[in-house]
């Protein structure tokens, strides 16, 4: 059998995103993946396909009509997923807030992970994101092979089968 | 099956594509026979909030960021406006100072191009070796204004930085190397056996339908036409150091790819000549007063003219900033171009036309 979540974070798949930006933090994620900074070689590699990949790369305050995209692309890609909100108008709008066509930042529609900021951001720091990113995906990873433990063992009390109280509650110790 | 149709989209979002725009193809067996386009998906407003939210003196900063691209050339034109509307005199070193970001900038911007369309032969070797070849230019820009992307060097009255020494040196000993790199790319587009069979003939706009379509650019001087906002308008001095016209004839991938080479190799020569020739002086003058009146600057962004209008009534936030930007102008011309193509060759022909969205859409 695969291990897939072994190859999850040796190998994980980019999904890029424009959602509204100047070219200038995709120009840099491009940089990132290119000879010098070579984000390729850990593995990443960017992917077209939002059903292969694991991190998505959003750049840009999001504009009216680049947010059902985006939230189509999110919902697209599997779990576990990740977001990487990529240069400061990404995570907060930036230059372009409150102007009429601009959403002000992606985490109005879509839950982020790691935040980027700078304008434009320097490879390094993208780098240093999705580094950032694939410590998440693995606790992700691990919280989804957990969610069975949300229900414990039915108890036997004399005799008798107790499945009522067999849904644990998040946050509630195994043992007692 | 030979009157079947299929409609084809590309985009918004698409590998070989950097930013969202749509292409909806109407295929006739593998010929491309119909094409509609949709480019608006990146609008956010910034000509409205120019005239309505930010000052004057801040709006070189704003516009900056239509186009990550060709920063630089947005922030230029705007303050060349409104220093001519202030009537303001900037120093020679900041106008030189100024050329010199301008062309580093349209070396980069050409070279990101130039491996796009090397990707989209197949040639991946290439991409990545000319992407490699371009860092030394953004650390060009990262010394000379402290930033790879994003910088804000120009200011109304000159420029935010001075020149070192040390980095005039850098500067001369990159390009230096640059040089003989851009060559050898000369040599590998003409005779490469994969770029050549991929570019020569494909993707063709006659002198006459250039004119037709009112192309501007690398576009428009690979057909033969001589048109250059760098050779027609003189705020910047570029008389002065050596610019020459770079002109090709075919109108194909091919000759569009010659035209932005060559004007790499002019662009080299004019950056050594400003730090050869650089004069003394300050780089900043301050000017005073708010503008007022109405005026229109050009200038020849790597993808072509750059047209900003700027009117203000002697009030800190201006009346109104209108922005024409190259990509927009050509649009009827991609449009020309896409009809009759093989569909398989339509993003290395979207590539060839080295496209900006977010300045499109603004």
């Amino acid at each position: 059998m695969f291990d897939l979540k072994k190859y999850r974070k040796k190998s994980p798949w980019i999904l890029h995103y424009n959602a509204g930006s100047c070219n200038g933090c995709d120009i840099e994620i491009l940089a990132a993946l290119s000879p010098k900074y070579d984000l390729e070689r850990f593995g990443v590699i960017n992917t077209g396909n939002p059903k292969q990949s694991d991190i998505f790369l959003v750049t840009g305050p999001v504009t009216y009509r680049s947010r059902e995209r985006l939230v189509e692309l999110y919902t697209q890609m599997p779990s576990p997923k990740v977001v990487v909100a990529v240069g400061s108008c990404t995570c907060t709008g930036g230059v372009f807030r409150e102007m009429y066509n601009v959403e002000d930042g992606i985490d109005r529609y879509i839950p982020v992970d790691v935040y980027i900021p700078g304008c434009a951001v320097t490879p390094e720091l993208i780098i240093d994101g999705v580094v950032q990113a694939l410590d998440i995906l693995e606790n992700k990873t691990k919280e989804l092979e957990d969610a069975k433990k949300l229900y414990k063992k039915p108890t036997e009390k004399e005799g008798v089968l107790n499945l009522r109280d067999s849904a644990l509650k998040v946050g509630e110790d195994e043992e007692d | 099956m030979s009157k079947k149709t299929v409609n084809i989209p590309l985009g918004s979002q698409h590998i070989s594509l950097l930013e969202p725009i749509r292409f909806k193809f109407t295929c006739e067996n593998e010929k491309i026979i119909g094409i509609d386009s949709d480019v608006g998906f990146v609008h956010r407003g910034v000509e409205k909030a120019c005239a309505s939210k930010f000052k004057f003196d801040a709006i070189g900063y704003v516009v900056a960021r239509i186009c990550g691209l060709c920063a630089i050339t947005h922030s230029l034109s705007y303050t060349m406006a409104v220093e001519s509307m202030l009537e303001g005199e900037v120093s020679k070193r900041a106008q030189y100072l100024r050329v010199l970001m301008v062309e580093l900038d349209r070396l980069h911007s050409h070279m990101l191009c130039l491996s796009h369309v090397s990707e989209n032969a197949g040639f991946e070797a290439m991409f990545m070796r000319i992407m490699g070849d371009r860092e030394p230019v953004m650390d060009l820009q990262e010394a000379l204004s402290g930033n790879r992307v994003q910088f804000d060097y120009v200011s109304i009255g000159g420029v935010n930085r001075d020149i070192e020494s040390d980095v005039a040196v850098k500067v001369k000993e990159t390009l230096k190397e640059l040089r003989l790199k851009v060559e050898d790319y000369i040599s590998e587009f003409e005779n490469n056996w994969s770029l050549s069979l991929r570019y020569k003939g494909i993707g063709a706009l006659s002198q006459e339908d250039a004119y037709r379509f009112n192309t501007i650019g690398p576009l428009a001087r690979a057909t033969g036409i001589k048109t250059d906002v760098r050779a027609e308008s003189s705020m910047l001095p570029y008389g002065d150091i050596g610019f020459e016209m770079v002109t090709k004839d075919g109108g194909d991938i091919y000759a569009r790819n010659m035209v932005r080479l060559y004007e790499m190799l002019n662009s080299i020569s004019m950056c050594e000549n400003i730090i050869d020739a650089m004069p003394e002086g300050e780089i900043f003058t301050k000017l005073k007063g708010k503008p007022s009146g109405e005026i229109v600057t050009r200038l020849e962004a790597p993808r072509g003219e750059l047209m900003y209008y700027v009117k203000g009534s002697g009030k800190p936030i201006l009346d109104r900033v209108r922005i024409k930007t190259p990509t927009f102008s050509s649009i009827p011309a991609f449009m020309h171009i896409f009809e009759g193509q093989e569909y398989a060759d339509a993003p290395a022909i979207l590539a060839s036309f080295d496209p900006c969205m977010s300045c499109t859409a603004k």
